[in-house]
């Protein structure tokens, strides 16, 4: 195992032109301005929107790992503490023994994460971002230099926790779990519409802890449905396993469908467990 | 904090603009983005990150202007529009909820962090001439 480091990719190919371009001289009294428009001969395919360049890597990523090569991604997001790393343990513990599996764990610093899944047995690249607060996808490119794509079954992608950034920043995953927990409070869920909707499965874990810190599950739920309609959405107790075994039955079925879980079916709602 | 890596993203477009060779600027002066109401990027920030970036590192005064694009929004049903925002918050936080059926929308405007133009002197870096408007 080996860390990959944020400023790996992140360097530009152009850096000699910067201190020039960007240097400070006497200001000229005239400036044009280039307009970049669909009267641009050199207009990229991403039409320079910089966001949009991403969504364009992490899809050349997904043609890869999962058309080329057959991997099946599922990349799980959410709050430091919400339980990500629990619940992907144990999906990796309920795998048939045969499965070969990868985890690529992202976190600001330390090797805590990586440590859990290398107990496990399965292949384990960490990545420090140091100071991001999420993964991008020339993150994972550089991190999936330690994988043998060939030899690899099931890919599984732990985003850095933050509920904010990753929103803007798909990974190429078939599918993105989002994780909250009861102990976040019951209104965690209102609080952060946009990831949600940048989601295409949600769990609420912690579901044995809610009496004890008075969160209202049934209110959670009701705000999945009502900030993203149509959203698969699992109650789980990570740390003990209950209702992790729905979860893994929809990430099966996924994974059996050959292809990408295209949107939230309008009445595919609560999995109970 | 992720405007920073947008703002590096952006910084990289205008130098390869500047650097064109239709353009052949010798620096730029000023740059506009359109930034979309259902990204997650804050536009305070990313003005600030720009302007750290393009200063602390390149030593530049550069310009900053960010143009907010409203959303607009399809569902399967038909509707197409601008969609609702959530209440209540400080930014706008466009809802991905149709407001016709109640299903999942998406998104057709509102998602771009574009870099919409470069503004470059009007001297050249070379000595041969070339229009100044595009």
């Amino acid at each position: 195992m080996r860390h990959v480091h944020a400023h790996s990719t992140h360097r530009p190919p152009i850096d000699h032109l910067f201190a020039a371009l960007f240097g400070r001289r006497e200001a000229s009294p005239v400036a044009r301005t280039h307009r970049f428009g669909h009267d641009d001969a050199a207009e990229t395919e991403t039409g320079d929107d910089v966001l949009a360049e991403f969504r364009a890597q992490a899809r050349d990523l997904h043609e890869r790992i999962v058309h080329e090569h057959g991997v099946f991604v599922a990349e799980f997001l959410g709050a430091t503490g919400s339980g990500k790393t629990t619940l992907v343990e144990r999906l990796i513990e309920r795998a048939p023994a045969d499965e070969r599996i990868g985890v690529i764990v992202g976190d600001v610093a330390g090797d805590d994460d990586a440590s859990r899944y290398r107990d496990h047995g399965v292949a384990v690249t960490n990545v420090t971002t140091g100071k991001e607060c999420h993964l991008d996808p020339g993150l994972i490119e550089d991190a999936l230099a330690d994988f043998d794509l060939h030899a690899l079954d099931t890919l599984y992608v732990e985003n850095v926790g933050n509920m904010v950034c990753p929103a803007d920043f798909p990974l190429g995953a078939q599918l993105r779990v989002l994780v909250v927990s009861t102990t976040e409070g019951d209104d965690v869920v209102r609080k952060h519409p946009l990831l949600f909707q940048a989601c295409d499965a949600a769990v609420v874990n912690k579901a044995d802890l809610a009496d004890a810190v008075g969160a209202d599950i049934d209110r959670m739920a009701a705000d999945v449905a009502d900030v993203a309609p149509g959203m698969d959405l699992f109650r789980t107790s990570a740390r003990d396993g209950d209702g992790v075994e729905p979860l893994a039955s929809f990430l099966d079925g996924v994974r059996a469908g050959g292809h990408d879980h295209h949107g939230h079916p309008h009445g595919a709602d609560e999995h109970l467990g | 904090m992720h405007e920073l890596s947008v703002a590096e993203a952006l910084l990289d477009h205008a130098a390869a603009a500047a650097a064109d060779h239709d353009h052949d600027a010798a620096r730029v002066e000023a740059i506009t983005v359109e930034l979309g109401a259902a990204t997650h990027v804050n536009p305070t920030q990313l003005r600030f990150c720009i302007e750290t970036v393009a200063e602390a590192t390149f030593d530049a005064d550069l310009t900053v202007h960010i143009d907010l694009v409203d959303p607009r929004a399809t569902c399967e049903c038909g509707w197409a529009g601008d969609p609702p925002s959530f209440e209540g918050a400080a930014a706008v936080v466009p809802t991905a909820r149709c407001p016709e059926c109640g299903g999942p929308t998406e998104f057709t405007r509102g998602t771009e962090c574009r870099l919409a133009s470069v503004t470059v002197p009007d001297t050249p870096a070379t000595t041969h001439a070339t229009d100044t408007e595009d």
